[in-house]
């Protein structure tokens, strides 16, 4: 008994080590968020929460929030859509280009981000377009759809496809097949999809950079500024960042927790009346 | 077409490709019957269910229900329901959601729907809490019974069932199919049951349709398939068997069958077609272990190769001087042998059955 545990003790200082490992970087950005120098230095001398403010009524940073945050809604919608019926066309449905449908729709996956950029920037030029953060929408949905579409056919492989046969057979249009079972089946993973599209669409760098143009998105801006012009507002947007990437994801499991206490609550009325 | 026919099926046909999967399918269905469709795997009975249900269209021919053109009408709108293989639940609703779920469709209102859920909950012995449990929590045998509950919530004209008992252990097998027997009896609805399982076609249904490569090679009650059937693949079908050639010698027209010595009287009457393929069938409980100076409309003898106990009965595996081997099978209180004994045996012409096959 006595060796187990001090096997659990190095299982739990291996695990805490991953952990620190994973998570130090970001703290170690917190602590330079609020740190009086102009200066990335530590440890650090004396600290201060000015930043925070000067980043909460900046109107640069709220640009840069609108402009993330206005492509990332934006290509979550858009690639949602796609992949949803993309993920049935890859999973679902037996058709002639299917096998190289599967192949190429992998691609732009497999492409190294900062060349598909290039590549994009070289087409909107040869195209005529000038690249704004519009044309970063598209550049971003070429590489998000796809992950999109996979999330979702993993989901859509899963089901069994007599499912929509018996639904056809009790009566349902295409339509209600769809409200009735194929959406509600795939949902879970049309969430995951989402959430991933958001953070990735949030974060990207390398594609934005390429295409947005004279528009900056906030990752491209904390690049600049790293390269020249370092001021504690850099880390402390760092850090804003992330804190809003964590409650996108803390706002979706909290919905997904809470859908059970609904659907009791419903029930209860249901049975009330 | 009889009056009493609920589905009329004329000259169905379809092809995938230059494949035939159905030729020229002729098939009536009586109001209130149990016809299970019987085929090995590639007969065409999936094809077969797939057309009636409308999930594929006929390259040629028509379905009809009661006087009404069915092919014609899209899957969604026909008044038949199929209880799938798969059984196809769905995994996101509760067992009672699943229930209404054709109710739903129909429109009906919720309370009416519920109280119809229960009834059917009830009818198949299942408790009203089920209503809210889960489908992942039911057990197998619940959810055929969730299944055919509703099947019924749709109260269809004909009940279709893609065998839906394959996939289940024997014993909860047997029991169903007694089950599913007792419904058909209960609710009078018109059943079609597709299914590979001679045995299950035998246990439930009032008359058993058997697919081969695409057309039906015999149609009609249990006891007539098995004791009179029409083909040898009929007769191999349902079963084990033993199936002789009958030859008969171009000059004399004496009847005979390679190592057996047929009574007189019986050779006489065996009413034989000279241009036809003619085959003997006697099933394994029709053949006898002969007694030393006992004697029987054909006797043949061999040696017995292998005993097999199969509870109520034992079987035999004899062979026969040409290599032939026959299975016997005897009641397993009587008299039998040991490997490697030789005996004597035999079978009465009455139990015998006589196929007529066009030579090919």
């Amino acid at each position: 008994m006595k060796r187990h545990t001090s096997i659990n003790i190095l299982f739990y200082l291996y695990g805490l080590l991953t952990l620190a490992f994973l998570y130090l970087p970001v703290v170690a950005v917190g602590f330079a968020s609020i740190s009086k120098s102009r200066y990335l230095r530590f440890p650090i001398r004396k600290y201060a929460t000015g930043w925070y403010g000067k980043a909460l009524t900046s109107d640069t940073v709220m640009d840069l929030l609108s402009t993330s945050v206005t492509i990332a809604v934006i290509v979550t919608v858009v690639s949602l859509v796609i992949g949803f019926f993309g993920a049935l066309a890859f999973a679902r449905y037996q058709w002639r280009f299917r096998k190289l449908y599967q192949k190429l729709i992998l691609l732009p996956i497999f492409f190294p981000q900062t060349v598909l950029g290039l590549a994009l920037l070289m087409w909107f030029n040869t195209l005529g377009i000038t690249p704004t953060w519009k044309t970063a929408i598209i550049a971003h949905l070429v590489w998000i759809t796809p992950i999109v579409t996979l999330i979702i056919a993993i989901r859509a492989y899963g089901f069994d496809p007599s499912l929509e046969d018996a639904a056809r057979d009790m009566g349902c249009s295409n339509w209600q097949i769809m409200k009735e079972v194929t959406i509600p089946l795939l949902m879970p993973a049309v969430t995951s999809a989402g959430l991933f599209a958001f953070l990735l669409s949030w974060g990207n760098f390398p594609l934005s950079l390429f295409t947005t143009g004279a528009d900056s998105t906030l990752p491209e801006w904390l690049y600049a500024k790293m390269v020249s012009g370092y001021s504690p507002l850099v880390p402390t947007l760092g850090v804003l960042s992330v804190a809003a990437s964590a409650a996108v994801i803390a706002t979706a499991f909290f919905i997904r927790a809470m859908i059970p206490a609904v659907k009791q609550a419903r029930r209860n009325y249901q049975q009330a009346h | 077409m009889s009056e009493t026919s609920i589905l009329h099926i004329a000259g169905l046909r379809k092809k995938y490709g230059d494949f035939i999967a159905l030729k020229d399918i002729d098939l009536d269905v009586g109001e209130g019957e149990f016809l299970a469709i019987v085929g090995p795997s590639g007969s065409g009975k999936t094809t077969l269910i797939k057309l009636l249900v409308g999930m594929e269209e006929q390259t040629e021919g028509s379905i009809w229900l009661r006087g009404h053109r069915l092919d014609f009408v899209p899957a969604n709108k026909r008044p038949t329901c199929m209880v799938f293989q798969s059984l196809a639940l769905f995994p996101h609703r509760s067992v009672g959601q699943n229930v209404e779920f054709p109710l739903k469709i129909k429109g009906v209102s919720p309370a009416a729907r519920k109280k119809k859920a229960l009834e059917l909950l009830e009818m198949f012995r299942l408790p009203a809490d089920y209503y809210h449990k889960s489908i992942g929590q039911c057990s197998g045998g619940e959810k055929q019974r969730i299944a055919l509950a509703r099947a019924l919530a749709f109260d269809p004209e004909i009940l279709f069932f893609d065998e839906p008992l394959s996939a289940l252990d024997y014993r909860l097998r047997k029991t169903l199919e007694k089950e599913l027997k007792n419904l058909h009896l209960r609710t009078g609805k018109t059943f079609i049951y597709i299914t590979h399982s001679l045995e299950e076609a035998m246990v439930m249904s009032d008359r058993i349709a058997i697919l081969n490569s695409g057309k039906f090679e015999q149609i009609g009650p249990a006891e007539e398939i098995y004791n009179r059937p029409k083909s040898r693949f009929v007769a191999s079908f349902m079963g084990d068997v033993n199936l002789f050639d009958i030859t008969m010698d171009q000059n004399s027209g004496q009847v005979s069958i390679p190592n057996f010595s047929i009574a007189d009287d019986v050779a006489g009457s065996m009413a034989i077609d000279p241009l036809a393929v003619n085959t003997l069938m006697v099933r394994p409980e029709s053949i006898r272990l002969l007694e030393n100076t006992e004697t029987a409309d054909f006797v043949t003898k061999g040696k017995i190769l292998g005993k097999y106990m199969l509870g109520s009965r034992i079987q035999y595996e004899i062979e026969q001087d040409d290599r032939n081997v026959l299975i016997v099978e005897t009641a397993n209180y009587s008299r039998g042998g040991t490997p490697g004994a030789t005996v004597r045996l035999g079978f009465s012409w009455p139990q015998s059955h006589l196929i007529l096959e066009a030579a090919s």
